[in-house]
């Protein structure tokens, strides 16, 4: 928890550094007559602020704890990938983001949903081993409950909330 | 006792409103939902309310907020059953349920652990409730005494406390979340000036983040991501005893009943601090206070009893300064009031000038939804265990649909569903680093009060910063804020109880000198 301490402050360190210069460089509405502390810059600059200090205690107390040793290794980072929990978070990660930022709005909501729900199921499913009558059981399942509930979500959202699809 | 019989007569007139045949359908099918979201590893209260929001687009305002309070209560009720029979808390609300519940369960109680979970659940309710429907109006009246320098200070308060109060090990995570949920807040054109922050000329983002996506993306993307990495979830028995819940366990703990209650819906007051916190809290009071200390962790019905009891008290106390002050007491609680917002409802102190009356329905909604709770509770054992029975794999992507498509229903804009995502990613980031998500969402939603107060109170006073720390509820406030702060550091918590017990010390030394 050190090292990703360690990173999460020099995170927050940069951040809330961004974060006083935008701040700086907000206009101070002069021409408006606006009252100097009323300026759009002063509650993000407050806040940059306090990030900044908190970013600092985090980064100093992990450097104590030895966290800014981040011993990064091909080794440690293949290892990190090999974990099957791991693994399945990648694929969901790829699925998930794959479906909501392209296939939406590419393929006719219905299809894109349906495709997302099936291809989910069936490649999490899908066991080295199984035998053919397993495989087929896997597939069939699949493809019902995605036309199922692509059909049901189009549906209910389409017709009965009254919502333009994408 | 004119006010008490006014505000009984309100509170039987809403109770009566709600007795219709489309209101009692809604109870009934929410209230499951939430039970079946609440049991459900993964799926939490937070994320069901989020996601039943944009299905009530098209609801009149009472039935959608009576529609996502039964989803409320339901969901951190039916996050017991995991919790009992899986060691699995449903929801993180029902983590000290698993110290007790399970244990119960594998002596073959399981049945009668469900029932106490019941029991604890619908009394903590009611108590909460109780003090909803006496503390709001108080407090809303009260709310109208605030200016903008209160108003600073509430929002720092609870970013503060409800930091401390969800990260114990290490509050500054839960500060640094919070802080960051107040960035988060400025993205957009500011209430003052209407200058556009953080926007870089897209028009998306004129109005900041809307808030149910990245909910929906916080707490259910986030979710999703967590649930597949897990190992899966086994399958649980169905109990072999009675679930019926027993009097004589209610009677037997009356005073631990009593107490968890109290303790629950104060913890839910507190802004940001939410149901876990509340059952935590009454475990631990319950297990000091307690004849049979020894039995806790063990299967103890008190301790099961005071952490169902606390965790569902938090739920009406949460709604309290939801509506009175419009600052949320929990997560769920967050989303409520965001849904409050969408439904054209105005909950903050002028509501109980403009509609006192709406107190009292929300006080007949939780009367309503506690009900469903008992009658689920006691029927619906079996056929609950079928859904727990549903395989990950099938659920999460029909998960993930609906957060993608309930995100972009609002507006229907695809950039809601690229904030859903970017706010799931960053909120699973977060999660894996032990930063708590309630000061984050606590932070957004006050956001926009600090900022326009802060700036109000410092052109009010010409700058003159002494109102903020000299008027009355100013100075509890920033007191309890800097003490939670300066508590939480060692070397200045330990440089104060030198301090303290030196003065202590000479101060005895003194009078006996005397």
């Amino acid at each position: 928890m050190a090292r990703a301490d360690f990173l999460t402050g020099l995170a927050l360190i940069f951040l809330s550094i961004y974060v006083l210069i935008e701040s700086w460089w907000m206009p101070r509405l002069e021409h408006l007559k606006a009252h100097p502390l009323s300026v759009p810059g002063i509650v993000p600059a407050f806040i940059g602020m306090v990030l900044l200090l908190f970013g600092t205690v985090l980064v100093i107390r992990s450097i104590r704890r030895g966290g800014h040793r981040l011993g990064l290794t091909y080794e440690g980072l293949r290892r990190l990938f090999i974990k099957p929990g791991n693994q399945r978070l990648l694929l969901t990660a790829i699925l998930t983001i794959g479906y909501g930022s392209f296939l939406i709005g590419i393929l006719p909501y219905w299809l894109a949903t349906g495709l997302f729900i099936f291809v989910f199921i069936v490649l999490f499913e899908w066991e080295r081993g199984m035998n053919v009558a397993q495989r087929k059981r896997c597939v069939i399942s699949a493809v019902f409950i995605a036309i199922l509930s692509s059909a049901a979500i189009t549906l209910v959202f389409e017709r009965l909330f009254l919502v333009a699809l994408p | 006792m004119t006010v008490l019989i006014d505000n009984l007569a309100r509170f039987l007139s809403a109770i009566a409103g709600f007795i219709t045949p489309l209101a009692l359908f809604h109870i009934a099918w929410s209230t499951l939902l939430g039970i079946i979201i609440g049991a459900l590893p993964g799926l939490t209260a937070t994320m069901g309310i989020a996601l039943i929001t944009t299905l009530t687009y098209k609801l009149p305002a009472d039935l959608a907020i009576l529609v996502l309070i039964c989803v409320y209560v339901g969901a951190i009720y039916g996050g017991s059953r995991t919790a009992i029979l899986l060691n699995i808390p449903g929801t993180p609300a029902n983590a000290a349920t698993t110290l007790d519940g399970f244990p119960l369960a594998m002596q073959g109680l399981a049945g009668r652990a469900m029932g106490v979970a019941t029991s604890g659940s619908v009394l903590g309710s009611f108590i909460g409730m109780f003090f909803l429907a006496t503390i709001a109006p108080i407090l809303g009246n009260y709310a109208l005494k605030f200016q903008s320098f209160e108003f600073f200070w509430l929002a720092i308060f609870g970013i503060v406390i409800s930091g401390h109060l969800t990260s114990m090990e290490d509050p500054i995570k839960g500060w640094i979340a919070g802080f960051l949920g107040l960035l988060v807040a400025m993205v957009g054109q500011e209430g003052i000036h209407a200058y556009e922050r953080f926007t870089y000329g897209t028009t998306e983002l004129l109005g900041g983040f809307a808030l149910i996506p990245a909910m929906v993306g916080a707490f259910g993307f986030a979710e999703v991501l967590s649930v597949m990495q897990n190992p899966p979830v086994k399958r649980a028995e169905a109990p072999q005893d009675s679930v019926f819940p027993k009097i004589s366990d209610v009677l037997r703990y009356w005073r631990t009943i009593i107490r968890s209650g109290l303790i629950g819906t104060v913890i839910g007051i507190i802004p940001g601090v939410g149901e876990d916190i509340g059952a935590w809290v009454s475990y631990a009071a319950a297990r000091r206070k307690s004849k049979e200390r020894e039995k806790f962790g063990k299967g103890s019905i008190e301790g099961l009893m005071a952490a169902e009891t606390g965790n569902n008290a938090v739920v009406p106390g949460a709604i309290i300064p939801a509506l009175t002050l419009a600052i949320p007491g929990s997560a769920p609680a967050a989303v409520l009031l965001a849904a409050m917002f969408i439904h054209g409802l105005r909950p903050g102190p002028l509501l109980m000038v403009e509609s006192p009356q709406f107190v009292y329905q929300v006080v007949a909604m939780v009367f309503f939804a506690t009900l469903a709770i008992f009658i689920y509770g006691v029927g619906l054992s079996k056929p609950l265990l079928k859904v727990l029975a549903i395989p990950r794999t099938r659920l999460m992507p029909i998960v993930f649909v609906l957060c993608a498509i309930g995100s972009y229903a609002i507006t229907s804009r695809i950039f809601d569903i690229y904030v859903m995502i970017g706010f799931g990613i960053i909120g699973y980031i977060l999660r894996q680093m032990k930063y708590p998500m309630a000061p984050l969402v606590l932070g957004i939603i006050l956001g926009d009060l600090m900022d326009k107060n802060l700036r109000r109170g410092l052109v009010l006073t010409d700058g003159d910063l002494t109102p903020f720390f000299t008027r009355p509820i100013c100075l509890v406030l920033w007191l309890i804020t800097f003490s939670s702060i300066i508590l939480s550091i060692d070397p200045l918590r330990h440089a104060l109880q030198e301090i303290f017990r030196l003065a202590w010390s000479r101060t005895r030394r003194l009078f006996s000198f005397r």
